[in-house]
């Protein structure tokens, strides 16, 4: 991996945040007509409307307010809530902690089930134990994630009493009854991601195991363990990482919904209250967080992939 | 397309997709002419019934038909869904080929520009959209739309790119035939196929999408009986009655396996090496 | 003395969807200790299935319906899983097709010799290391302690397969398979490939079988040949009997289907050379990679000459061929001709200069004409033969919309296909029949200059040699001059009246094919002319 590789990708990654801060800035504060009479309401009174313009600067040209924005948000500043009065970056950093807890047991969760499953329907192609994966991953990567968290609550918390239908205690102060709150949450994330990564692994094998060098190495009189472990597994589950990167999209596009279902005080939540609220700056603030952990993520993936694959040389 | 049809059918993927969808097909044209009761008729005195003979999904908090207001919401639902993914797919499509026609610096813009939006989760994109908009099943439409473009537009020029690539679009500049013969008559129906799959799998992703917003408050209004609206409204009322989040939350999975088994059933028949 | 391997009547079908298919029908061989006994056979023939049933690899869907395969007496058909695992790699080695695709791209080259031996001499890793870095030595290698440690992408083809040949001979097996072990590679690797195998062959005494499609190749390695088609061996024997006296019809066929350069095809060279050139080639240079913003602020440009300064002329009526290596530049030079690259230098054309792809107007592209090496992927595969051929026709104005179904019935017969192949999808149609569409379509302008781009490489040698005869009689009857783009020295020989020699982007000789078979000028032409394998007989 070289220089110009990694200089490559990270210029890659600073345009990629620079586009989504002005499409979301476009979305929230430059497309609506009256951004003010879209947060406040048709029967604001004026005094109220001219307090939020100019909290907000929208008496200002497009550009100067895209550039104090943008020159907060650098700072670590997104302003101050229009809910709460309080600023916003300490609150969503608390947030972003709660989803990353969910987002990484979920992902944890997900590796632990989905890599065998893939692998063992990879194996065993055109066989039963293929059929019941490739079913069950159907199923799976059809449930909307506030489908499955409805039906889990109804089954697991209010028919069998198992665990907490809603809340969030930390997992600092209570270990036990913080975990339990997670339980369900991370199961429902988990479910689309096991279903998608499953079949991924699934079909990155059958055609690694499809390779001429799996036929060569079985010809050379290796046992089918050494071939699956030592030669087939690392060609086929290299793709995959770049796969589990994207799957983060879906991620966290789940996990605003479960937040929402488990009253789960994380990024999404504070979105949804945002979006519910209308307050401009919470928006902003969690929209760019969410798309800069994406980025983050899969910046940290394609380095991870040109690093373990010796095939690619980045120019 | 006769021959088609029957190596889709011959598929298990192929024919169950096709059958699930057919009739999520003839649930959407027929639906409310079909449908027993009236989808927003109050019956106080039928409420959270079980199902019976006489409503055999059995009914909800205001004695509403389960099984009426599915068929009736089917349009809401599919419809809405089919019609958003559509115009994800047609903006996705005229991006992606400019951009790969393009070529060169224009098309690594695009496509990096293209890259950064993906980097907004599809529901994200949604909410902001609907927060924009407002809420409304109309405004939903088009967010999910919209959502849908980068995505379809990276999966449009990759499989332009691929065709551009073969030897007969080779032969065609050679023979010095102009673009837009080229564009249209040798480049687009070998692009179609690929697209037509891929669009049927998003229409599963796009019924979850819409009845995710729906859910969420931000899509279809109440009495509205979209079927993400239905199973929130059911919530409420778990206890009382499982069955007013169950048969909702089945139909979303069944309709979304069925386009699923389908673009894969299509994805095989279509390839002519098998 | 049992032979090392022995097969007798041997019978193997593929459980197809239309029904069973049989692949290899009662096929009976054997190989003595030190004999090399080559299997020649065109694709499909069960050439590769019988070396899959040697090794107890087959597909699911393979049945076999009898026969034994023995190995020093003990019959193969009966050995376990397990069993099976002990004897490949250990007592029978195999060599592959294609080492870029059969070397496993994330692991060593050192790890993955040295794992067979660890596997079947019980080796240490540190011993089986050791062991490797001089059995690199041995096969030719000249840095084998760091060729252990590269990556497959880090070596070239031809060091690859010393690698693969190297494990292959490891465990001192009794009998090893090549399987067309120097078809992926180039002239001059493929050659030096062959020298190696013939030395390790003569100090092992290992008995092989040598399975190709190359009659030329088999003729020069092998003691005894077997010729396999349709799954049935028609005809086995010493090489040089079965070369020169072939007893079987298809045998017959094949050999001459063999190019060989002392018998001529063409026509002789047209007349008169003082006639204006129809196409003029000067200083094209063509140039890939990109410029980078990046690159450029790093101060590294990574630009690469595929061709740099060619000057070439085609005279009408003539056959110009266009030989070299892969990455030599000859089909980059096509690409440029017909306005398919940017070059710099200019074409000339009929009094015109021509600067680039804008300065071919439509008489331009009429008279010259390309037909690509895969018609798989050069025929559109949603339009039917009608409509492919019938493009050019309406593109050039050569024929009036009514007249077109006849001259598309015309220009199939042309190409010696049945007028009802008009309404057939081109999947519908074999490789050599698809091939003779692509031609079909060239001709239907009745072009000057026909470019054939590697129009044989991807056919059988049957095939090449039907498609090759159907080139020379369009040339003959309408005048067409040809730029024929090929690998195949040999074949190039045989029917081109001049010959272009290109080397790593450069045009090193330009001869007339008696200059060439007199004593080529340049030194690199000697050696590819050296490499070639010369047909027996």
């Amino acid at each position: 991996m070289s220089l110009t590789f990694l200089l490559r990708r990270g210029g890659l990654m600073v345009y990629t945040l620079a586009v989504v801060s002005l499409v979301v800035f476009g979305i929230t504060q430059v497309l609506p007509a009256d951004a003010a009479v879209m947060m406040l309401g048709e029967n604001a009174t004026p005094e109220a409307l001219a307090a939020v313009r100019e909290r907000l600067g929208l008496d200002q040209p497009v550009i100067v307010q895209y550039g104090r924005w943008l020159a907060g948000v650098l700072r670590g500043d997104f302003g101050f809530s229009l809910r709460t009065g309080q600023k916003v970056a300490p609150v969503m950093l608390e947030a972003l902690g709660r989803s990353l807890l969910l987002a990484a047991l979920s992902i944890g969760l997900m590796l632990l089930i989905a890599v065998p499953l893939g692998i063992v329907a990879a194996v065993r192609r055109g066989r039963l134990a293929d059929l019941v994966v490739s079913l069950m991953s159907y199923v799976g990567v059809s449930l909307p994630e506030f489908v499955t968290a409805t039906l889990a609550v109804l089954l697991l918390a209010d028919w069998l009493q198992l665990l907490p239908a809603t809340g969030y205690v930390p997992p600092t102060e209570d270990p036990v009854r913080g975990l339990k709150h997670l339980v369900l949450p991370v199961l429902t994330v988990s479910v689309i991601l096991v279903a998608h990564v499953s079949r991924m692994v699934r079909s990155e094998l059958v055609d690694v195991l499809h390779a001429d060098y799996i036929r060569a190495a079985r010809l050379k009189g290796l046992d089918a363990r050494t071939v699956l472990f030592k030669h087939a597994l690392r060609n086929a589950l290299l793709p995959a990482i770049t796969i589990v990167a994207l799957d983060v999209g879906y991620l966290l596009g789940g996990i605003i919904v479960v937040e929402e279902i488990f009253a789960l005080p994380g990024v999404g939540r504070q979105l949804i209250v945002a979006i519910q609220n209308r307050d401009l700056p919470a928006i902003q603030a969690g929209a760019l967080i969410m798309a800069a952990t994406y980025s983050a993520v899969n910046f940290l993936a394609d380095i991870a992939y040109a690093a373990l694959d010796k095939r690619i040389q980045y120019e | 397309m006769s021959e088609l049809l029957g190596r889709l059918l011959r598929s298990p993927q192929g024919a169950i997709g096709c059958a699930i969808v057919a009739l999520a097909g003839l649930t959407v044209a027929f639906g409310p002419l079909l449908a027993p009761y009236s989808p927003e008729g109050l019956y106080p005195l039928a409420r959270y019934q079980a199902p019976s003979a006489e409503h055999w999904l059995g009914t909800d908090q205001y004695g509403r038909d389960i099984l009426s207001r599915l068929m009736v919401g089917a349009r809401a639902t599919i419809a809405m869904a089919f019609t958003a993914t559509a115009i994800g797919t047609l903006a996705g499509a005229v991006i992606g080929t400019t951009s790969a026609y393009l070529g060169g610096r224009a098309d690594e813009a695009i496509m990096r520009t293209v890259d950064a939006l993906l980097s907004v989760p599809s529901l994200l994109f949604a909410l902001l959209i609907v927060n924009l908009l407002g809420k409304s099943a109309f405004n939903a439409l088009i967010a999910v739309g919209i959502a849908f473009t980068p995505g379809m537009a990276r999966i449009t020029r990759s499989v332009a790119l691929a065709v551009r690539k073969q030897d007969y679009v080779n032969a065609a500049i050679a023979r010095g035939e102009s673009s837009l013969y080229i564009v249209l008559r040798e480049m687009m129906p070998n692009v179609i196929a690929p697209i037509v799959v891929e669009m049927t799998i998003r229409v599963s992703f796009a019924v979850m999408l819409f009845a995710t917003l729906s859910f969420l408050g931000l899509g279809a209004q109440p009495p509205a009986p979209e079927w993400g609206l239905m199973v929130a409204e059911g919530r409420k009322f778990m206890h009382l009655s499982a069955g007013m989040i169950v048969w909702p939350s089945l139909a979303i999975a069944a309709v979304a396996i069925g386009f699923n088994l389908l673009g894969d059933g299509l994805r095989d028949a279509l390839n002519p090496r098998t | 003395m049992t032979p090392v391997l022995e097969i007798r009547g041997y019978t193997l079908d593929y459980a197809l969807p239309k029904g069973a298919f049989r692949a290899l029908d009662d096929v009976s061989l054997a190989i003595a200790r030190g004999e090399v006994l080559g299997l020649v056979g065109e694709s499909g023939s069960g050439k590769t299935s019988l070396a899959w049933a040697v090794m107890r690899h087959l597909p699911m869907n393979a049945r076999e319906a009898g026969g034994a395969i023995r190995l020093a007496g003990d019959d193969l058909r009966g050995r376990s899983e397990a069993e099976m695992e002990s004897i490949r790699g250990r007592r029978v080695g195999m060599v592959f097709q294609d080492p870029s695709t059969s070397l496993n791209p994330t692991l060593t080259l050192g790890e993955q010799l040295a794992e067979v031996l660890v596997r079947h001499r019980g080796l240490t890793r540190r011993q089986a290391w050791e062991e490797g870095t001089s059995m690199l030595g041995h096969v030719g290698l000249k840095l084998p302690a760091e060729m252990m440690r590269r990556y497959p992408h880090e070596a070239s083809g031809g060091e690859k397969q010393r690698v693969v040949i190297a494990t292959a001979f490891a465990c001192q097996p009794e009998l090893i398979l090549f399987d067309e072990p120097t078809t992926a590679l180039d002239v001059i690797t493929a050659r030096q490939i062959l020298d190696l195998f013939a030395r390790l062959q003569q100090e092992t005494a290992v008995a092989s079988l040598y399975i190709s499609h190359d009659l030329a190749v088999v003729g020069g390695v092998a003691c005894r040949v077997a010729v396999i088609h349709r799954g049935r061996i028609v005809e086995e024997g010493e090489v040089r009997r079965v070369f020169a006296a072939p007893r079987d019809d298809y045998t017959r066929r094949l050999i001459a289907a063999v190019p060989r350069p002392d018998r001529r095809l063409a026509s002789p060279a047209p007349a008169d050379e003082a006639a204006p050139p129809v196409v003029e080639a000067q200083a094209i240079t063509v140039e890939y990679g990109r410029p980078s913003l990046l690159a450029d602020l790093l101060g590294r440009r990574r630009r690469f000459v595929a061709a740099r300064d060619l000057d070439l002329a085609v005279r009408p009526g003539e056959i110009l061929g266009v030989v070299g290596e892969s990455g030599s530049g000859k089909s980059t030079l096509a690409k440029a001709l017909t306005g398919l690259n940017r070059f710099a230098g200019e074409i000339r054309f009929a009094g015109r200069r021509l600067t680039g792809a804008r300065d071919m107007d439509r008489l331009y592209r009429r008279d010259v004409q390309i037909v690509f090496q895969h018609p798989d992927s050069s025929l559109n595969p949603r339009q039917r033969v009608a409509e492919i051929l019938s493009r050019p026709l309406k593109l050039y104005g050569a024929a009036a919309a009514r007249e077109i179904p006849g001259r598309v019935a015309e220009l199939l017969e042309q190409v010696r296909l049945p007028a009802d192949f008009a309404r057939r999808y081109p999947h519908q149609l074999s490789g050599g029949e698809k091939q003779r569409v692509a031609i079909a379509r060239a001709f239907a302008s009745h072009p000057k200059l026909v470019i054939c781009d590697e129009v044989t490489s991807s056919l059988d040698v049957s095939v090449q040699a039907a498609v090759i005869e159907l080139l020379l009689d369009l040339q003959r009857r309408y005048g067409t001059a040809y730029l024929f783009i090929t690998h195949d020295l040999n074949l190039i020989r045989q029917i081109a009246h001049r010959i272009a020699v290109m080397h790593r982007g450069e045009l090193v000789e330009l001869s007339t094919v008696d200059e060439i078979a007199h004593g080529p000028k340049h030194a690199y032409t000697r050696a590819l002319i050296d490499a070639v394998p010369a047909p027996v007989g």
